[in-house]
C-alpha cells in the first residue's frame, strides 16, 4: 500500500527501481527505504526471531528496534527501514542471526 | 539480620560464594556473606567470562587447572540444573613480536610441567584456528584447547544456591562500614544493616579489598584499576576460540549468543573505583579490531561496561591471613582473574580457615610472596 493522496503532504517519487526479495523481482521508487518498498509490495514477514524463531515484521520504522534486519547484497543485519533502496538490490530474509562476510 | 556469626565473608562475587559454599560443605556453621550490591553485582558480573590455563607462573597454572577441571563438572557437583554454559573452545594467544613469542615458548614449558595441554602454534596454524585473523600482525602464537568460557552469572548463582542450601545466609545491598578489632583480634563487622559480632572475616571484596583491610588496620598490596569491555551485535558463530594478545592489547571472544565481547587495558585507567565507560576505550578498541580482525569491525557495538581489576605487584592472587590482626583472611588481588580461579579460591580458603589438610598447596601465595622484590615472580600473561 502506498499513500497516493494526502491532505497536507505531497509525494514526489523518484524513478522506478527494480530490486529482488529472496530472488523475486519487485518494484520500488528511488528515495524510499528498502522497507517502504517491501511493505508496498505487501510483504509483511521480514525474518524470524533468533531464539524462538517467531515471525518478525515491520515495527519501529526509525532504526531502533532491529525487527526489520535483513541481508542486503550479502551484508547481514541491515536495518532496512533506514536504508535507501538502490537499483538491483538483492534483499534476503534472515532465518538466524546473520552471517558475517 | 543475624547479630552474631562464626564467619563473615565480605563480597558476594564468585570468590565469596565459592568460599561460603566450601566452608559450609566442610561442616562450618553460622556463615554469612555480605554484598554491597547484588550477588555477582561487582567484578565477577563485569568480567569477560573467559577461563584459561595459559599462564607464565607455575602457581597461576596450577590454580587455573584446578578451577577448569572443577568447572567441567561444576553443574553436577553443585546440583545446578540450569547448567553453567561451560564451553571449551580454546584460547589462541597471539604474539606480536619475537620476544613475546619467546615468552610464550617459556610459558608453555611451565604449563606442560603442570599437565596443561597447551602448545606453540605457527602463524599458519593460527590462521587455521582463526581464519579472519590478520596474521601479518603476528609472528606466532600458543593454543590450549581446554581453555574456554562460561557464564559468570550462572556459575556464581550455582555456588550461591548450593551455599544457601547448606545454611549460608546472604545479605545483599549491605555495605560494610567498619570492622571492630580488640586486642589484635577481629570482634565484629559494622554494616549498613547492623552490627555482626564475629571472630573471622574473609575479605574477598575485589576492587575494594584494600579498603576493607584498612578498616581493620591491615595493609595489603592490592591496587584497583578499571578495565573496560564492549559487546557487539550477535552473528552466526565464526570464532570458536578466544583470541588474546598482550602486546597487541586485546582479548576477544564470540559468546554462545553470537555477540563478540572484547576488552583491553590502559595504563591510565581510573583507580578510584568507578566503573563508568569512556569513548577513549571505544576508540582504541575499534582501532585494534579494525586492523587485527577487520571482519569483526563491521559489527555494531551494542554497549560498553567496566569492572575492577584488583592488581597485586606480581599479578598473582593473595590467599593468606592478615599479619596485623587475628581473624582476617584474605582472598583478593586476583589481578583480573578472580572468576577463573573461583573454584580453587573456595577450596583453598576453606582448607586454610578450617585448618584442614590443604587440597592444593597455596602457601606460595601468602603475603610473604611480596616481601622480597628481587625474588618476585611476575605473571607475564595479563591483559
Amino acid at each position: 500500500m502506498r499513500i497516493e493522496e494526502h491532505p497536507i503532504l505531497t509525494f514526489e517519487r523518484g524513478k522506478e527501481l527494480t530490486f529482488y526479495l529472496d530472488g523475486e523481482e519487485m518494484k520500488g521508487y528511488e528515495g524510499e527505504t528498502i522497507q517502504a518498498a517491501i511493505h508496498a509490495n505487501k510483504v509483511k514477514l521480514l525474518g524470524y526471531s533468533s531464539e524462538l524463531k517467531r515471525p518478525r515484521g515491520f515495527y519501529c520504522a526509525i532504526g531502533n528496534c532491529s525487527s526489520c534486519m535483513m541481508t542486503v547484497d550479502g551484508v547481514a543485519n541491515v536495518k532496512t527501514c533506514t536504508t535507501l533502496l538502490k537499483e538491483g538490490m538483492r534483499v534476503e530474509t534472515q532465518k538466524d542471526k546473520g552471517v558475517l562476510r | 539480620m543475624k547479630n552474631r556469626a562464626d564467619y563473615v565473608i565480605i563480597g558476594g562475587g564468585v570468590s565469596g560464594c565459592s568460599i561460603a559454599y566450601n566452608l559450609a560443605k566442610n561442616g562450618a556453621k553460622n556463615i554469612v556473606v555480605i554484598e554491597k550490591k547484588y550477588i555477582c553485582g561487582g567484578s565477577t558480573g563485569a568480567c569477560g567470562a573467559g577461563v584459561r590455563m595459559q599462564w607464565g607462573t607455575e602457581m597461576n597454572c596450577k590454580l587455573s587447572k584446578f578451577s577448569i577441571d572443577y568447572y567441567e563438572n561444576a553443574a553436577q557437583a553443585l546440583d545446578y540444573a540450569d547448567g553453567i554454559e561451560f564451553k571449551q573452545k580454546g584460547y589462541l594467544l597471539i604474539a606480536a613480536t619475537n620476544s613475546e613469542f619467546d615468552q610464550f615458548k617459556k610459558n608453555v614449558v611451565v604449563q606442560k610441567a603442570c599437565g596443561i595441554p597447551s602448545r606453540i602454534v605457527s602463524k599458519e596454524e593460527a590462521k587455521e584456528l582463526a581464519p579472519h585473523l590478520n596474521t601479518d600482525m603476528i609472528v606466532g602464537g600458543a593454543f590450549c584447547e581446554k581453555d574456554g568460557f562460561l557464564n559468570p552469572f550462572k556459575t556464581t548463582d550455582a555456588f550461591y544456591r548450593a551455599a544457601k542450601r547448606l545454611g549460608v545466609e546472604f545479605y545483599p545491598y549491605t555495605q560494610v562500614t567498619g570492622i571492630t578489632v580488640e586486642n589484635g583480634r577481629i570482634k565484629g563487622v559494622d554494616t549498613t544493616q547492623g552490627y555482626i559480632e564475629c571472630p573471622v572475616v574473609v575479605n574477598c571484596a575485589g576492587g575494594f579489598s584494600a579498603d576493607i583491610a584498612k578498616m581493620a588496620g591491615v595493609t595489603i598490596p592490592v591496587k584497583r584499576e578499571r578495565h573496560q569491555i564492549l559487546v557487539t551485535e550477535p552473528v552466526t558463530p565464526v570464532q570458536p576460540a578466544m583470541i588474546m594478545g598482550f602486546k597487541l592489547n586485546i582479548y576477544i571472544q564470540q559468546s554462545l549468543h553470537g555477540s563478540f565481547i572484547m576488552g583491553r587495558n590502559n595504563l591510565n585507567e581510573a583507580t578510584d573505583g568507578r566503573v563508568t565507560s569512556t569513548w577513549q576505550f571505544l576508540d582504541e578498541m575499534s582501532k585494534t579490531v579494525d586492523t587485527l580482525l577487520p571482519l569483526i569491525s563491521k559489527l555494531r557495538v551494542i554497549r560498553q561496561w567496566a569492572g575492577l581489576y584488583a592488581m597485586t605487584p606480581n599479578r598473582q592472587p593473595i590467599y593468606d591471613k592478615a599479619q596485623e590482626v587475628e581473624g582476617m583472611y584474605l582472598a583478593c588481588g586476583f589481578s583480573g582473574h578472580g572468576f577463573m580461579f573461583g573454584p580453587v579460591t573456595g577450596v583453598a580458603m576453606a582448607d586454610m580457615i578450617l585448618g584442614l589438610t590443604p587440597t592444593i598447596d597455596v602457601a606460595p601465595l601468602g603475603l610473604s610472596q611480596f616481601s622480597d622484590k628481587s625474588t618476585l615472580v611476575i605473571e607475564p600473561a595479563v591483559v
